[in-house]
């Protein structure tokens, strides 16, 4: 696992707040309820700074953000350059 | 637009009337891509789609349900179904959460209910959402064109749309259990757009309004979707998802178009200045805005000042936020605040305690301790009355607390289909909303609810499909299941909390892996996330005389005992 995923993962542990539940890099994060629509942000904004990448609306769907593994493939994938 | 909407017999008339070079829907993706609709282009999309239909055998009152993602298709879709005077409703496009056998069931019983002869789905529509649904003997399923297509302008029927035959169907709450679609006649939804286009003087030469809210949402589909086409107002619209994935892009879309008017939910009010990058807001200016109105919550007054304190520096100016009560079975607003008060909407501050238990209002100074402060939802639109009455049925002074009763001339004229229900929510020509407030001084004030259901993030939700849901747990006490919504400060809107006793006290030594599976099976089922969920030993519960959960005794009980939730029973700020 990369820096910045274990980054990535660590940032999710604090924001859900559970104690005792830990995740990994495919742990399904949006489809098993642990996070809402309205924590994505948040994780959008963690993700464009550990990727140093501007990811545009319209671009992204819930789904491409349900893993860590995923949120840094759609980083890739859909990512810009930042201006 | 000049002069009355009441002059257009139907929606189809006044969608006619608009200048056809004005910019009508620009669908906003990015700010390197949009797409942009004058009203003469989307008029001819919405006939090419309504000769789509009309080859499917769409006639006069038939039903046609669409589902797809927000976009000029599915708007120029509903439009064109009403062309030909079918009946059009918009569902929610599936959430990739909600597992695809209970998605078909919710879409089965509303196709049925509806008997819907065609469905409009989009071209990338999920398979596994269809699988082998029965849409009843009627319906066929349609996959959506753009309508974009070239061709001479399509020749329809000449037939006349009377004002009081049906526009179309709305649905009032996000799960799909217990929908019930709204009626709505031409002559109803005509009247509201006149009522709420005069009292926040609209004008289709400068107005243009900003919109992320879903279509099969009311504030969607009545203040962003059908108020611009009759009023010929432009509208700048982005995907909800898109939003709430990027919502500073409110910010970005209202400053590159200057859009004058949005309604957005409470929560929107801090979700916005709380999760959009500070080091980008000077590149925004939201001068432009002339009223943005809380709306479809109930409306919180910290939630407005720290949208207030935080965008004036930007050109956000004083007295443009704005709140409004609306409901689909009334179209959509019942109440506006006047838009001429610089201050914004009324507020008072109450006596705490006399409040929660007398329900009674007994104004205080500002800042006493213990008072609550209420942000008012404004006046009456014309044409609209209310009533507040006691659990007897009582007419209530002004100050007092009591169930919120409306009668209008745009009020629905029943659930489609089911006229059990109409019976019930209609008496004497006066609506009971379910909801709880008060009058002083010609403003409304709405507090809560009567009724069970949540609002989470302007969409309802019934307890009872959450709880139905977690009961189904083997290790959950079946019937033994409390839903409640708890006002979280930090997000301006309810977090979905659930109760549920175990069947055996040694199930609580290891509560994540229930946990865990409950959260599962809530969003696999209605596509939302419960914020906490608490076990509790069997007999915890507190149980109604028919045996049954007393939701408002258990919740009490609840936040009782967890003082960490830090909400009071009615859910107000202090």
């Amino acid at each position: 696992m990369t820096a910045e995923a274990q980054q990535m993962i660590e940032h999710i542990v604090r924001l859900i707040r559970k104690p005792g539940l830990t995740i990994d890099e495919n742990t399904p994060l949006v489809s098993s309820g642990l996070i809402d629509s309205m924590a994505l942000v948040d994780l959008l904004l963690k993700i464009e700074d550990l990727t140093h990448m501007r990811i545009p609306p319209g671009k992204v769907q819930p789904k491409d953000m349900d893993t860590v593994a995923k949120m840094f493939a759609t980083a890739q994938r859909v990512g810009k350059t930042r201006k | 637009m000049t002069g009355s909407v009441t002059q257009f017999s139907n929606l189809i008339a006044a969608l006619a009337a608009a200048p056809g070079n004005r910019p009508f829907v620009t669908a906003w993706i990015d700010e390197d891509e949009s797409e942009i609709v004058t009203f003469a282009e989307f008029r001819r999309r919405a006939r090419s789609q309504a000769k789509v239909l009309l080859e499917h055998g769409m006639t006069v009152g038939d039903r046609v349900i669409i589902i797809m993602p927000q976009s000029i298709s599915a708007m120029t879709t509903f439009v064109g179904a009403m062309m030909l005077g079918a009946v059009p409703a918009f569902l929610a496009y599936p959430n990739f959460k909600v597992e695809a056998s209970k998605y078909r069931s919710g879409l089965a019983g509303v196709t049925a209910n509806l008997k819907a002869k065609v469905v409009v789905i989009d071209e990338e529509f999920p398979d596994d959402m269809l699988g082998h649904v029965s849409l009843g003997e009627e319906a066929t399923l349609l996959r959506s064109s753009d309508g974009k297509g070239p061709g001479a302008e399509q020749e329809l029927p000449d037939l006349e749309i009377h004002a009081e035959s049906l526009a179309f169907i709305q649905h009032s709450a996000g799960t799909t259990g217990l929908q019930k679609g709204v009626a709505l006649t031409h002559a109803a939804v005509l009247s509201q757009i006149e009522h709420l286009a005069h009292v926040l003087k609209i004008d289709g030469v400068t107005d243009r309004v900003y919109s992320w809210l879903p279509l099969y949402h009311d504030m969607g589909l009545i203040a962003c979707f059908m108020l611009p086409m009759v009023c010929h107002v432009p509208l700048v619209m982005q995907s909800p998802l898109d939003w709430v994935m990027h919502p500073e892009t409110m910010l970005q879309i209202i400053s590159a178009h200057k859009c004058t008017l949005a309604w957005m939910p409470n929560f929107a009010f801090q979700f916005v200045p709380r999760r959009a990058a500070p080091n980008r807001w000077a590149q925004y200016d939201l001068s432009s805005a002339r009223a943005l109105i809380n709306c479809s919550e109930p409306v919180r007054s910290s939630s407005m000042q720290e949208f207030q304190n935080t965008f004036s520096a930007i050109g956000l100016k004083s007295g443009v936020l704005q709140s409004s009560y609306a409901m689909a079975e009334n179209v959509f607003a019942v109440t506006q605040s006047d838009i001429n008060r610089p201050s914004g909407p009324a507020r008072i501050w109450a006596d705490g305690q006399r409040f929660r238990n007398a329900h009674l209002v007994v104004p205080v100074a500002e800042g006493t301790p213990g008072a609550v402060c209420l942000t008012s939802s404004g006046r009456v639109l014309p044409g609209n009355e209310v009533r507040i009455v006691s659990d007897s049925g009582d007419l209530l002074a002004d100050g007092h607390v009591g169930e919120i009763r409306i009668k209008s001339d745009c009020l629905f004229t029943g659930y489609y289909n089911r006229p059990d229900l109409t019976a019930k929510a209609i008496v004497d020509g006066w609506y009971s909303t379910g909801d709880l407030g008060f009058t002083l001084e010609d403003e409304l004030y709405v507090i809560g609810r009567k009724k069970d259901l949540l609002i989470v993030g302007g969409e309802n939700f019934y307890p009872q499909d959450i709880e139905e849901i977690v009961a189904a747990h083997p290790a959950i006490h079946d019937g033994r299941v409390v839903a409640m919504g708890v006002y979280n400060p930090d997000l301006g809107t309810e977090d979905i909390v659930v109760v549920a006793e175990v069947e055996r006290k040694e199930l609580l030594t290891n509560t994540v892996e229930i946990e865990r599976e409950i959260r599962n099976t809530v969003v696999e089922g209605i596509g939302v996330a419960v914020r906490t969920i608490f076990l509790k030993p069997p007999k915890w519960i507190v149980k109604s005389t028919a045996g049954k959960p007393a939701r408002s005794s258990t919740r009490e009980k609840l936040l009782k005992e967890h003082p960490e939730l830090n909400a009071d029973s009615l859910n107000l700020e202090s």
